[in-house]
């Protein structure tokens, strides 16, 4: 079987920081595999039998094989860099638009395509369906557990009310649910092993898409406008002289709420 | 056909304002005629949910044209029709041959019905279903999709969508290029409108019978019978408590209150300490309640998105440099845990009166 793997690069949440205006650090902030994708790969490398064969993709900078490189490492056997300076600045429905014509150029007898729940830096969780709407495939979504039956999977989908045990025909894009908050390990020989693999960078013209149709001018939606200071509130701050003092304070703010 | 006829067409005529005869207005072919707003409402046990109802009650003062409505589901929802159009809906679509959900099959139908009516913006609730089908619809629909705003402005048809960004930390206003516009709307950022009954049209819409949508199995999941986003007062912990006893305290304040929930931030979620049902923040909830004290709360940028709508914010934290005084309205320094337990005591020790 075939899987097919897209992961994105963000910078690492917990190393963002806020200065005194209240706008943020990004500064010197390091590049990571996004957990979400790292997870979602993981759960396929899980599956994965003598044969199969997992390929990772990600869109970004040229500096964004680093989180290609880390898949190899976690047990990737191919990369896909789709690097193409027109991509650059693309909303959610130009960065579909590309991974849909990537996955039908290079990708297209794959079983399963698996995505992580959203990323870690925009959390519009909006790339996966609508990559699989573009190219007409079922859709999965926060998928907690899978695994292979005879012709396809079987998905167990959590919507929050319901659980749900789902068919998956192949050629489906799934979304996996979780994230790993704990990070991975890695044994020497993975490394080794994931460094020897070569990554392949994909441009705009190799996937047979125009300027129009990638980055910031294929992009359906324009940022107008961004402010950082409308959630301040007129602060008062008070030391209080002991923790039983504060909690009178409390109780007359909940006392007027009765 | 190379003879003038007599300045019926402006080679003849030196005036660029000039009309051909019989023509009253200069039209623009290509401005579109998109007008209206259309809101998918999510009906889980045949009832409008409680998302949906407060996108409807916020459409109306989006639009100088028709608020439609789209509801999925067996005749038993003619039921739910009053309340609906009470919410301000003026069309109603009602899909009916979809057995059970299914993202694929509900966004083929929003989008037909969307050809149909040809509305300038669709709104969707952000949540776990509206959150996948949004983006089935837009990429059918060719349309730009906002993910989970928090706030929307229009001038009667174009829409400035507002959407934290990096985390919370900046507030993107974001607008679509062209028509349709979509957003998905964060529950709980529009108060819930009150109940009362209405008159419109209803219109059936069939959807051919699909195939075998593959389900195996559906369970029905516990969850909670009390929502944070309904509570009037909540008692916030964070990662500075570091006592996991002190959530127990935390309950105690709460059920001597009317209206009082606990809730937390991701930190103490994470630490299973609490359901994920009662984390407050960018991955958490959004709720607005009268008061809000947050004790041991550092204010990471993602949880004060879940809490700009309350009306007062306490932060009780020994750190007078934490970013949550930012956006607090009166910071108490000192321990968040001792004053916990203090404040357990005091409510404790006194006997319970209850409003009403």
């Amino acid at each position: 079987m075939r899987f097919a793997v897209a992961v994105k690069q963000v910078p690492d949440a917990s190393e963002v920081s806020v200065d005194a205006n209240g706008s943020l650090v990004r500064l010197g902030v390091p590049a990571i595999l996004d957990p979400f994708s790292e997870y979602a790969l993981r759960r396929i490398i899980a599956m994965k039998e003598e044969g199969d064969e997992v390929s990772v993709f990600a869109m970004g900078p040229p500096q964004a094989s680093e989180a290609l490189r880390r898949c190899l490492c976690l047990g990737a056997d191919k990369a896909f860099l789709l690097s193409d300076p027109s991509f650059a600045g693309a909303d959610t429905w130009a960065t579909a638009r590309t991974l849909a014509a990537f996955i039908g150029r290079y990708m297209s007898d794959a079983d399963l395509i698996a995505f992580g729940r959203q990323a870690a830096d925009g959390e519009t969780g909006q790339v996966p369906y609508e990559t699989a709407g573009l190219m007409s495939v079922r859709q999965f979504a926060y998928v907690t557990d899978l695994h292979k039956a005879a012709d396809g999977f079987v998905a167990t989908q959590d919507y929050g009310d319901v659980a749900r045990s789902v068919k998956v025909p192949k050629g489906s894009v799934v979304s996996f649910y979780g994230t790993d908050p704990c990070g991975t390990l890695m044994s020497l020989t993975d490394r080794i092993r994931g460094y020897g693999i070569p990554i392949e960078t994909v441009d705009r013209v190799a996937i047979g898409l125009g300027a129009y149709s990638v980055g910031l001018k294929g992009s359906k939606t324009r940022i107008v406008r961004t402010d950082s200071k409308s959630m301040l509130r007129k602060n008062r701050k008070v030391a209080m002289s002991s923790p039983g003092r504060a909690a009178e304070v409390l109780l007359e703010e909940l006392e007027a709420r009765r | 056909m190379s003879q003038c006829s007599g300045g019926s067409c402006q080679t003849c005529s030196d005036d660029p304002d000039r009309l051909p005869p019989g023509m009253l207005r200069r039209y623009d072919l290509n401005e579109s005629t998109a007008d209206g707003v259309m809101v998918w409402i999510e009906a889980d046990g045949g009832k409008v949910s409680r998302p949906s109802a407060e996108i409807l009650a916020a459409a109306k003062g989006l639009t100088d044209g028709r608020v439609y409505g789209i509801i999925f589901g067996d005749a038993g929802l003619k039921s739910e029709y009053p309340r609906i159009f009470g919410y301000g809906v003026d069309t109603l679509y009602h899909v009916r041959g979809i057995a059970s959900y299914s993202p694929e099959a509900y966004a083929e139908a929003v989008s037909q019905v969307a050809e149909r009516v040809n509305p300038a913006a669709i709104l969707v609730s952000a949540t776990p279903r509206g959150r996948e089908l949004a983006p089935r619809i837009a990429s059918l629909l060719g349309a730009g999709l906002t993910a989970d705003c928090t706030r929307l402005e229009s001038d009667g048809r174009r829409i400035v969508m507002t959407r934290p960004a990096f985390g919370g930390n900046l507030m993107a206003d974001i607008e679509c290029v062209g028509f349709p516009q979509m957003a998905t709307v964060r529950p709980g950022v529009f108060p819930l409108p009150e109940p009362k009954e209405g008159k419109g049209t209803a219109i059936y819409w069939q959807y051919p019978p699909e195939q075998d949508s593959g389900v195996v199995s559906e369970e029905a999941v516990q969850t909670e019978a009390a929502d944070i986003s309904d509570a009037r007062i909540l008692i916030a912990l964070g990662a500075g408590i570091r006592d996991r006893g002190l959530v127990d305290v935390a309950e105690e304040i709460a059920a001597s209150i009317d209206g009082a929930m606990v809730c937390c931030s991701r930190a103490v979620a994470e630490r299973g300490w609490l359901p994920r049902s009662r984390q407050v923040g960018m991955s958490g909830r959004t709720v607005r309640p009268d008061l809000y004290v947050a004790f041991g709360i550092s204010g990471a940028v993602q949880h004060r998105v879940g809490i700009s709508g309350a009306k007062r914010i306490i932060a009780v934290n020994r750190d007078p440099e934490a970013p949550i005084h930012a956006f607090s309205d009166l910071s108490l320094l000192t321990d968040a845990e001792e004053a916990l337990k203090e404040l357990r005591d005091l409510v404790a020790g006194k006997p319970r009166r209850r409003s009403s």
